[in-house]
């Protein structure tokens, strides 16, 4: 059975860091071509989806989240976060302008039963500046291709396991 | 209520500000809103760019009235160049004006204000207790993005528009494939309404002046003259005659009053205020459904009127897409030559002024952005002063919580008055 997984790439290209996500992506699917050239993988870069983000998760049955994270990591380190582990970072959510990726995932979950269906994993690049600005700092630049090689990872697995438990 | 009350940032508002009251023997000594978020520039970086680039530069100031920045701006360069538009050109316009409208309102009155009246921290504790209701309002608000994204492309800041027309007239079919999904939130927009009467407003009563646009044979949004509750009407190249901006030290964004030295109001209640007569038949059907007394004078009761918009936002948006039948060229050649044009079309928090001087190459000599949220802060603070009689008899929690509400109410967009909220109340002895 064909497994529909997609994978976002999330961020704000002129805040620094926090364009990590985007670039992690693109990288992705600059180097692995042909998994994310495939009919069944679907690739996006969103800035600052919101709520919009629901949308793009409806009717898949994997998505790959990739996106900055603030941490006391060191810059450029990479984690891996189920989506019980991304609900957890909930917090009150401080403007429309602000609508994060957790709360988002936290409203989805209570409104669309559906959703659980979706197998989510958040790929989080940690950051050191979000100040204004295109450039990422020079630790999150070096670890665009281990990003890329950890999407790759996770889309692989998805692929040749779709029923496998993530 | 205590003798300070504090919140490190105010929440479900667009943008980052504080708001600080201090009251002494009853009375509000200090009320300020202070606009921490740093100022934008636009106005400054505009200067030498080309007029053409004017509309998409302008609508990145907000990601939710993008259209408002696009259609004042294009106005006013139209006015600056003298040219004409078709008749086509200003219903599709509308029609992409429509879907901002939606998904604007739809955000507000469910995620941002409704919260506050159904005493909920958030619109995710809203979804645990109501989760059609908050389903209804993101289905409702996708409309309106899906339709931007019809006219201009993309579901946030639309790209299509530009001073002249469109770059092309977007296809019908995609625009038509929408219809019944517009039917159903014109049915959703009206059950809102009934909902919207339900709920339990905070008592205030303030005497406004309103200031909104206005047609004689439609529901102002796109265009109009300037009207005013208490003034005669004006074209809109005299706005900034009687409507004026100052500086205030404390905050990044200008603080409007009128040239009497007065607060005044924009927005939905001044517009439903002003124009209700001009609403389409459904949304004046719902208004006689809730028999509401003109004017309405409790800016919580802001709600309601967007509630209504919605409504007429949704039918236009049917009639207008029933109509769209494109031809001809989508836009009017540009011919350059030196000029100043104002502009201003109601977004969805108000009327949203521009004016721009090009040169003969037509590029931008001066900007000036007056948007609805920079209008409405000195207002604001008045509604607080008004409002300080009835906190000093509340707790500490329902005082923070009823003046924060207020501000919600006005649904303020900091970002785009950067060119806004942190709550502390002070007592003194």
């Amino acid at each position: 059975m064909k497994t529909n997984i997609i994978v976002i790439g999330i961020g704000q290209s002129l805040r620094g860091d926090d364009g990590a996500g985007l670039r992690a992506v693109s990288q992705w699917r600059e180097t692995f071509q042909e998994t994310a050239g495939r009919h069944e993988v679907r690739v996006e870069t969103l800035e600052l989806p919101g709520l919009e983000l629901l949308g793009y998760l409806d009717n898949m049955d994997a998505a790959v989240l990739v996106d900055a994270v603030q941490s006391s990591a060191l810059p450029g380190s990479l984690s891996r976060f189920s989506l019980e582990e991304v609900l957890s970072f909930t917090q009150d959510s401080q403007s429309a302008h602000g609508w994060g990726v957790a709360e988002t995932l936290q409203l989805g979950q209570t409104l669309y039963p559906s959703l659980a269906k979706c197998r989510l994993i958040l790929i989080g690049l940690a950051g050191k500046n979000f100040e204004m600005g295109a450039r990422l700092s020079a630790e999150v630049e070096a670890a665009l291709p281990n990003a890329a090689k950890m999407i790759q990872h996770e889309v692989s697995r998805l692929l040749e396991n779709p029923a496998k438990d993530i | 209520m205590n003798e300070t009350i504090e919140v490190p940032a105010l929440a479900r508002v667009e943008g980052e500000g504080g708001l600080y009251i201090q009251v002494k023997d009853g009375k509000a000594v200090e009320v300020r809103l202070d606009i921490y978020e740093p100022p934008r520039f636009f106005e400054g970086f505009l200067q030498g760019r080309f007029l053409q680039e004017v509309p998409d530069i302008t609508a990145r100031i907000c990601g939710i009235c993008p259209v408002a920045y696009q259609m004042s701006s294009i106005q006013a360069m139209e006015m600056a160049l003298g040219l004409q538009i078709s008749e086509q050109t200003r219903l599709l316009r509308r029609l992409l004006y429509c879907g901002e409208y939606i998904e604007s309102h739809a955000l507000h009155i469910y995620l941002l204000q409704a919260p506050d009246l159904l005493g909920k921290q958030s619109a995710l504790e809203l979804a645990v207790v109501a989760p059609e209701v908050v389903k209804n309002a993101l289905r409702m608000k996708k409309i309106g993005n899906e339709l931007l994204k019809a006219i201009g492309g993309r579901s946030v800041h639309p790209v299509n528009a530009c001073v002249g027309g469109f770059y092309r007239w977007p296809d019908i079919e995609p625009i038509k494939a929408l219809l019944p999904e517009l039917e159903w939130g014109l049915e959703t927009a009206q059950e809102t309404v009934h909902w919207s009467l339900t709920l339990p407003y905070p008592k205030l009563e303030v005497d406004y002046e309103f200031v909104a646009l206005h047609r004689d044979n439609e529901y102002a949004i796109y265009d109009g003259e300037v009207w005013s509750s208490k003034r005669k009407p004006m074209p809109v190249d005299e706005f900034d005659k009687v409507y004026l901006e100052e500086h205030v030290r404390r905050s990044n964004a200008l603080h409007s009053h009128t040239i009497d030295g007065n607060t005044y109001l924009v927005g939905p209640l001044a517009r439903l205020n002003l124009n209700h007569e001009q609403l389409s038949p459904t949304a004046q059907k719902a208004l006689k459904t809730a028999k509401l007394k003109f004017p309405i004078r409790n800016p919580y009761k802001s709600l309601i009127a967007r509630a209504i918009e919605l409504v007429d936002a949704y039918e236009t948006a049917i009639q207008l897409i029933k109509s769209y039948q494109p031809n001809g060229k989508a836009y009017v050649p540009l011919t350059l030559k030196a000029g100043i044009g104002s502009g201003a079309s109601e977004a969805p928090r108000g009327l949203l002024f521009h004016r721009y001087a090009v040169d003969a190459n037509g590029l931008v000599q001066r900007a000036r952005i007056v948007p609805p949220t920079a209008q409405n802060l000195p207002r604001i603070e008045d509604d607080l002063r008004a409002l300080v009689p009835q906190l000093i008899k509340l707790s500490q929690e329902e005082a923070t919580l009823t003046a924060e509400h207020l501000v919600r109410a006005y649904d303020p967009c900091i970002s785009c008055a950067t060119h806004f909220l942190k709550l502390k109340i002070e007592k003194i002895k």
